[in-house]
């Protein structure tokens, strides 16, 4: 009997000399492992326009049901992704969200990305929903802001390297 | 009976389906889905898309003495030839064994699969057919999943072809099965797409003017099994699985096509439910599966950003926004106050039971006869309700030794979807006899298309009627007594009559004329026996429900004369300028905007129960904002008298509540005591009060049965092509001659009032500016009917009027401007169409306008 | 209007056929002769002679080769490129040709006087490449035969005697058969 306590003493011992597990989050962050799945990002190609095609795919593989995608028609003076549809909006509600990934793995584009980010909190219900403003990625260096207006014609496919299927 | 049965097997099992069945519907019916894409039940087969390749054999005959060769073990032998046949044009005969499930035909269908997708751009994703594409269905059943053929080798057309205004082509998506094609020619009769060019650069295409012109264009984007045609409409609007689909009727068309909305809530819409597309449900004896273009595009009015959101009470001179109890308060006692002044008249696009509490509000709460439609242009529902078309009646039913008389009604521009009907009986055989004033396009199809006089259309008819008595040989030069015979000889025999140039009281006469016709003692009447009677060609989607809930001031609910009549609608509108009518109550009518009613006159009080500020209600006193008939329930009678339901769909809009429920907080208000709380309870009611709907209840109106050609959503046959109806097939009521005997109508001799100078006639046109559609118009805006008037080359002449000049139209004191075109008319008659309602034949000034100058 | 211009032709092209319907290719050749080409006018013209709705016309005009939508040069060149011709070098053979035409199939020269096309099987597969010029087979081609038609075609345009245009030719025969 006394034996037995003076060993679990020994144990709680041991771990005070041992560097500790804790983090002191958030003055210290940990990396996160490259599979990871945090918040959702929209992707751009390179001149800026949208991958997101609003198809809705990844609304109907979402088993939380926490996207809501409205789609409209592009055209070549108002062009916001490849091909004739486009996202108008575009809805994500991150505490419904179980970030389980299949919306990335539904999207015909490569469109909707789970990254890093996971730093997630809200004041109010309606704040947890994200819309496509605050989804979408910032347009890169060499791109342009949508809607562009482009040159009739050239981007008239909605998903634009469709491979020979293997 | 069994003798036109065949019996055969398919995959081993035994079916007997009747002579002429094709294999495909004869595999269906034993839930054997042999897979199409250009084969359609309602389509002739034509064999272009090889999908249902299957093995056919028939038993072996010895050559010598016919008898069939047999098995060792006693079976009969069967030869299945050397290749595979195309089920979908292979009629089905005795013995025949199909296979349907064997190596070669799972590699046939894999074949082909592949094959048709050579060129197809697989943009399942944005394809607004992806998630209910038979193709895409097939492709999933039956394709390899890969293809021998190189991506990069695919053919790249245009993907944005507008055919018109309603419809886009996507060439790449086009498998080329033609039903779109097809159902233009066939079914429609309006052959204005067609194939262009050859081979893989096949496509679509249309020269007419306006673009893809036919009032059923729609419906190729139904049955196109794949995404190649979209509607304006629908196009990216959402995906299938998204949409949630509730049953409605037509709120257009008294023939009740059976439709259904697909909803679905929306962050643009803050979250509402909206229309995102109408297509039809299936109904074979209303509709079958189609609908025609102002059914499926006409009901943006329902969520019109103009909507009247909360009631307004006028105050000051002003309309204000008031509460609810307030402005019921206002109405109950500014009506009671009017004392035995007090009237009321009714649009005829409401539903029953909104029009049967209207009723009694006024017969029981005011104790007042002065009901009437707002505009009632045909009359007769009391004769209807003697001879009305049998219950059970199908027009599909109608074929050779049929006749189907049609007096003063154009259906193609009033009722498309009978015009479909009857052009298909026709060519089954029937025989159509059209009685007009002028042409129309069901003369194509008639066998006897007869012209009268302007103003003698009763006398014209009489003349038929009577010499259908008569035995003839058919011979005759006389084209009255050609017609006359065919009538005499018919087999069955229905009768349409609309009041296209009649007056009110004429289109009584015709209706009685035509009854008589129905019970003449020839063999042993028409009337009373299933696929005869008479159908009237009314003008809104519940006319016959507003006569059978007694919106009529010498009826009350269920034909029950009164002893009493009230004041008829032109009486009321005459009594309000005098100030004989005190008040006034407008349900979902507009006369002063249809110009039936000069202001609001003298009345002390008007009070109008709308979607929309109208004219009317500007003028009005107190305004309470109705529902939609897509935010609440109900029912509609058609015109063959068959009550159907429909369901809610969308949000209400605003404050607005359902007519019946206020007029029930009206009735409660003048002491009709505590209100019904639903539209199933209101229904009740009527069933006490109206013997013809005995029986009936919101479940019996909801039973529905499996339907031939199977169609429906989730369906790998025909998947997306229309709903399945699982929502009810509604009831016929019994008309009384299919009970008891029905005595001839008196019809009195009229004297023909012959004027000199030229004749108006106002003709329908179906996309004709209106309340509803004009609050729709931005997709059908380009087709809506711009006012024209048509003239004989003669009559042009002698007013001095070219094609295309403007004119100034008089008739009756009533002054439109038109444009004019010269040819379409019989001399004599000036046809003038999208306009208002303009009752009878009345003469016409007519006055050319000075070109406007082009600045 | 050829309606005006040819009321008697087109009079006695109707009363040989059962239904209007029927005489729409006739109808059709007696158009494309008069405009040199099946212009959108050309088409309702016909349609409205016949009671048909145009985009029937249209559908018989892109069906048939001899039917031209576009305006066509004074000689037609019509390679054929189907399976048998194909494998015996149609593909390369009219491509040399519209270099040395300098234009694209479908196109015709800025002069009037090409136009090439490709076509389907013209039943000469034992003699491919082939093409046919109005109507007139030239078979076993090569890039010399080619290029001596060519100037052969172009001498006869320069003296002024030029043989019927490619559209009075195909009327012409319709007329006979």
């Amino acid at each position: 009997m006394f034996g037995e306590i003076v060993k679990g003493l020994y144990t709680t011992l041991k771990h005070l000399f041992q560097p500790p597990v804790t983090v002191q989050y958030p003055e210290i962050k940990r990396p996160v492992r490259n599979r990871f799945k945090g918040r959702h990002e929209l992707k751009r190609y390179e001149n800026g326009l949208e991958k997101c095609i609003g198809c809705a795919l990844c609304a109907a593989a979402c088993p939380a049901d926490a996207i809501f995608v409205e789609a409209s028609e592009n055209s070549d003076e108002k062009r916001f992704s490849p091909g004739e549809r486009y996202a108008s909006t575009y809805e994500i509600n991150m505490m419904r969200c179980i970030f389980c990934g299949y919306c990335e793995d539904a999207c015909p584009t490569q469109a909707i990305v789970l990254e890093k980010s996971y730093e997630l909190s809200f004041y109010d219900r309606a704040s947890a929903i994200y819309t496509k403003e605050m989804l979408i990625v910032d347009v890169p260096v060499n791109g342009r802001s949508t809607p562009q207006v482009v040159e009739p014609g050239i981007f008239n496919r909605a998903i634009p390297e469709m491979e020979d299927p293997k | 009976m069994s003798d036109d049965l065949v019996t055969l097997s398919v995959d081993g099992v035994e079916v007997s389906v009747p002579k002429g069945t094709l294999v495909v519907d004869a595999a269906k019916k034993i839930g054997n889905d042999i897979p199409v894409f250009c084969y359609h039940p309602k389509l002739e087969p034509v064999g272009m898309c090889r999908m249902c390749l299957v093995e056919i054999g028939l038993p072996m005959r010895d050559r010598a003495t016919g008898e069939p060769l047999l098995n060792e073990d006693g079976t009969p032998q069967i030869n299945f030839g050397r290749g595979l046949q195309t089920g979908c044009t292979v009629q089905v005969s005795p013995g025949m064994v199909v296979r349907t499930k064997t190596d070669p035909v799972e590699q046939a269908r894999a074949d082909v699969i592949e094959f048709l997708l050579t060129s197809h751009p697989l943009d399942c994703p944005i394809c607004d057919k992806g998630g209910e594409c038979p193709l895409q269905n097939l492709t999933m059943r039956h394709g390899r999943g890969n293809s021998r053929m190189v991506f990069a080798d695919k053919l790249h057309m245009e993907k944005h072809v507008p055919l018109g205004d309603l419809i886009f082509l996507d060439r790449e998506r086009c498998i080329q099965c033609a039903r779109c094609v097809r159902f233009q020619d066939e079914v429609a009769g309006d052959p204005v797409i067609g194939f262009h060019n050859r081979g893989r650069h096949l496509e679509i295409a249309t020269l007419s003017e306006p673009g893809f012109d036919s009032y059923w264009s729609g419906n190729t984007t139904d049955i196109c099994p794949v995404g190649a045609l979209t509607t304006a409409d629908f196009r990216f609007g959402a995906r299938p699985w998204e949409l949630t689909p509730v049953a409605t009727l037509s709120p257009h068309c008294p023939s009740g096509s059976n439709m259904t909305v697909s909803t679905r809530r929306e962050a643009k819409a803050g979250g509402r439910s909206v229309i995102k597309r109408v297509m039809p449900r299936q109904h074979e004896a209303v509709n079958e599966i189609w609908i025609s273009d102002k059914d499926r595009f006409v009901h943006h009015f329902a969520e019109s950003a103009d909507r009247l959101t909360q009631p307004l009470v006028r105050k000051n001179g002003k309309l204000v926004a008031a509460s609810w109890t307030e402005a019921l308060d206002v109405v109950a006692g500014k009506l009671q106050q009017a004392g035995t002044a007090v009237a009321g008249v009714s649009g005829d696009r409401l539903s029953n039971e909104d029009l049967f509490l209207f009723q009694e509000l006024f017969r029981k709460g005011l104790k007042s006869n002065n009901l009437d439609l707002a505009n009632g242009r045909l009359a007769g529902g009391d004769i209807v309700a003697q001879v009305g078309i049998s219950s059970g009646s199908n027009l599909k039913d109608l074929g050779k030794g049929d006749v189907v008389v049609v007096v003063a009604s154009d259906l193609h521009e009033e009722v498309p979807v009978w015009w479909l009907r009857l052009k298909q009986a026709a060519e089954r055989g029937a025989a159509i006899v059209t009685l007009n004033v002028r042409g129309t396009r069901l003369d194509k199809y008639a066998k006897h298309a007869l012209r009268y006089v302007p103003g003698e259309a009763v006398a014209t008819l009489r003349q038929l009627v009577n010499q259908s008595k008569v035995e003839t040989d058919g011979q005759s030069d006389d084209p009255i007594a050609a017609a006359a015979a065919t009538v005499g000889s018919a087999g069955n025999l229905v009768a349409f009559y609309g009041a296209e140039g009649l007056t009110y009281d004429e289109t009584e006469s015709v209706a009685k004329l035509l009854a008589n016709l129905l019970l003449l003692k020839n063999g042993d009447g028409h009337a009373g026996k299933k696929n005869n009677g008479l159908i009237p060609v009314w003008p809104h989607n519940n006319t016959q429900g507003a006569w059978d809930m007694g919106i009529h001031p010498s009826f009350a609910p269920g034909y029950k004369a009164l002893p009493e009549a009230g004041l008829d609608a032109h009486a009321m509108y005459e009594g309000a300028a005098s100030g004989t009518v005190k008040a006034l109550y407008v349900l979902g009518a507009d006369p002063i905007g249809d110009g039936l009613m000069d202001g609001r006159g003298k009345l002390d009080f008007l009070v109008v129960q709308e979607m929309f500020l109208t004219a009317t209600a500007a003028a009005a006193d107190v305004v309470l904002p109705a529902q939609s008939w897509v935010e609440r329930e109900g029912t509609f009678t058609n015109a063959e008298r068959r009550v159907q339901r429909y369901y809610p769909a969308i949000t209400p809009v605003g404050d607005s509540r359902a007519d019946w429920q206020i007029l029930a907080q009206v009735g409660e208000r003048v002491g009709l005591g505590k209100p019904a709380l639903a539209a199933s309870l209101v229904f009740r009611d009527v069933v006490k009060a109206v013997k013809q709907y005995k029986g009936m209840d919101y479940r019996s109106l909801a039973k529905y049965e499996k339907q031939w050609p199977d169609v429906g959503g989730d369906d790998l046959y025909y998947g997306g092509n229309a709903y399945e109806n699982r929502s009810g097939l509604g009831q016929q009521w019994v008309a009384a001659a299919e009970s008891g005997k029905v005595g001839m109508f008196e019809v009195a001799e009229t004297a023909v009032k012959s004027s000199p100078g030229l004749k108006l006639v106002r003709t329908a046109a179906l996309y004709t500016p209106g309340t509803l559609i004009s609050h729709s118009a931005a997709l059908l805006g380009p087709r809506m009917a711009q006012p024209t008037l048509s003239l004989s080359t003669a009559d042009a002449r002698k007013v001095g009027v070219a094609d295309g000049n403007r004119v100034e139209v008089t008739a009756n004191g009533m002054t439109m401007t038109a444009t004019a075109r010269v040819g379409d008319a019989p001399d004599g008659v000036a046809l003038i169409s999208g306009v208002a309602y303009v009752p009878g034949t009345a003469v016409v000034q007519i006055r050319k306008l000075q070109e406007e100058k082009v600045a | 209007m050829i309606q005006d211009k040819y009321a008697e032709e087109i009079k006695g092209i109707l009363a040989r056929y059962p239904t209007k319907k029927s005489a729409a290719l006739p109808l059709m050749h007696l158009a494309q002769r008069e405009y040199g080409h099946m212009s959108r006018e050309a088409m309702q013209e016909v349609a409205s002679i016949l009671d048909l709705d145009p985009t029937h016309i249209l559908s018989l005009t892109g069906f048939y080769t001899l039917y031209y939508e576009e305006p066509v040069g004074k000689y037609v060149l019509e390679v054929c490129n189907d399976l048998a011709c194909a494998l015996k070098g149609a593909d390369e053979f009219a491509a040399m040709a519209s270099e040395k035409l300098g234009i694209d199939v479908d196109e015709t020269t800025a002069d009037g006087l090409f136009t090439l096309k490709t076509v389907m099987c013209l039943a000469a597969c034992d003699r491919a490449p082939m093409l046919q010029c109005n109507l007139a087979f030239h078979e076993h081609l090569d890039e010399a035969k080619f290029e001596a038609l060519i100037a052969k075609l172009r001498a006869e345009a320069a003296s002024g005697k030029m043989a019927p245009s490619v559209v009075e030719k195909i009327a012409a025969y319709a007329k006979q058969s």
